[in-house]
């Protein structure tokens, strides 16, 4: 036995597996981890299910699965756009996009260029920064402007977050605090909407670029 | 690879996937449900944070949903997305290693005090003492001792054989021995 580590027979012992004779003191501090893993366990916080709204919203917005493998889908990794982090007070809003990298998804073979052109769906990844929002949502061209269709989670640091496949193109949204207020995202584009209000932009392009 | 009640079919899911590409996509929030109860936990220990754990999940769900038609086995798809799970959160991982912002997991406080809090304390010290591992030791000690899975169900679940999986787990049973020490 290494200084740390358990013996053969304590391992075994630890692995609900028959075991032989094997020291008190080691006896103990096996017990005692069994019973780390079992508070650990008790302590996990579940995923709520607010995670099925969130995904099933992902799922309608993007429309029913190819029924065939078509190519790999992009999706959006690694790097980012850092958020603009400002007060509520001051329209607090920020867009985090993770830029898309393309590969393949499990058993797609690499991209075609015949095929990439049908593969115009992009995950964006939306951060609203506003702890003291009560709750957060998306509304923009791509969901008829509903602001009950993308619901936004609340990390742990206030942060409010969605992630949304949007076709390549131009798309424009507004922040939707508290189920009323309507916020454009200070660190994108902005443009009039006809009707007084102004809304932001964002262009994916062709080969995953994102401009805002 | 060894068989086991792992890798079973499941009629049900291929119903369910068959319906989805049929056009019915809101029978996909069956599948999402059903497994996010399952494999929840899964995520929330290996990732140590269960807001990376959720992401992680909404990831891999919606993956899984776009790559549906290239599931060869609609009847095996509760594998099929664990695998899809498993690296995403390994990619996971990797981007907070490389972000170097981890943030300790909140855990869910104690009804009571007194014993509780003890209790309390004693997961706090295991769940710091598992980001001490290698991913792959967190990982395979989470799927045994978390999880309760047998090493043959792990083997069927990553694709790594069972002696590999064993010392994985002796090894983090070791780590954890001396990173614990300091509790007594």
């Amino acid at each position: 036995m290494s200084e740390t580590g358990f013996t053969q027979d304590g391992q075994r012992y630890l692995d609900g597996s028959p075991h032989g004779a094997f020291a008190d003191r080691e006896r103990a501090e096996a017990d005692q981890l069994l019973r780390a893993v079992a508070a650990y366990r008790d302590a996990l916080p579940a995923i709520d299910a607010g995670l099925d709204q969130r995904v099933m919203a992902a799922v309608r917005a993007a429309g029913a699965p190819a029924a065939r493998p078509q190519g790999p889908v992009r999706w959006l990794v690694e790097a980012r756009v850092r958020p603009v982090w400002v007060p509520l007070a001051a329209a607090a809003a920020a867009l985090l996009v993770w830029i898309a990298t393309p590969r393949g998804t499990t058993g797609v073979p690499a991209a075609a260029p015949a095929v990439v052109a049908d593969l115009d769906t992009v995950f964006v990844r939306f951060e609203l920064v506003a702890p003291q929002a009560r709750s957060a949502s998306v509304a923009g061209s791509f969901n008829g402007w509903d602001p009950n269709a993308l619901p936004m989670r609340r990390s742990a640091s206030g942060t409010w977050i969605v992630t949304v496949p949007l076709a390549v193109g131009e798309h424009q949204y507004q922040f939707v605090v508290d189920g009323t207020r309507w916020e454009p995202d200070p660190s994108a584009a902005i443009v009039e909407d006809g009707f007084g209000g102004r809304n932001s932009v964002i262009v994916i392009g062709p080969k995953g670029l994102v401009r805002t | 690879m060894p068989e086991s009640a792992w890798v079973r079919e499941d009629a049900g899911d291929a119903t369910v996937i068959r319906a989805v590409l049929a056009g019915d996509v809101e029978r996909f929030g069956v599948l999402v449900e059903k497994y996010r109860a399952e494999f929840g936990r899964y995520a929330t220990a290996v990732l140590g944070d269960a807001d990376a754990a959720a992401d992680a999940m909404q990831e891999a769900f919606i993956r899984a949903y776009q790559a549906l038609g290239s599931c060869r086995n609609p009847d095996r798809f509760r594998s099929w997305f664990f695998r899809i799970l498993a690296n995403q959160c390994r990619s996971a991982l990797a981007r907070h290693r490389a972000h170097a912002d981890v943030t300790a997991m909140e855990l869910a406080a104690p009804e009571r005090a007194d014993s509780d809090t003890d209790r309390r304390e004693v997961a706090m010290a295991l769940a710091a003492a598992l980001e001490q591992l290698t991913d792959e030791q967190r990982e395979a000690f989470v799927l045994k001792h978390v999880d309760g899975r047998s090493y043959e169900e792990m083997a069927a679940m990553l694709g790594v054989g069972v002696d590999a999986l064993k010392m994985r787990v002796h090894r983090a049973r070791d780590a954890l021995r001396g990173l614990l020490g300091v509790m007594k």
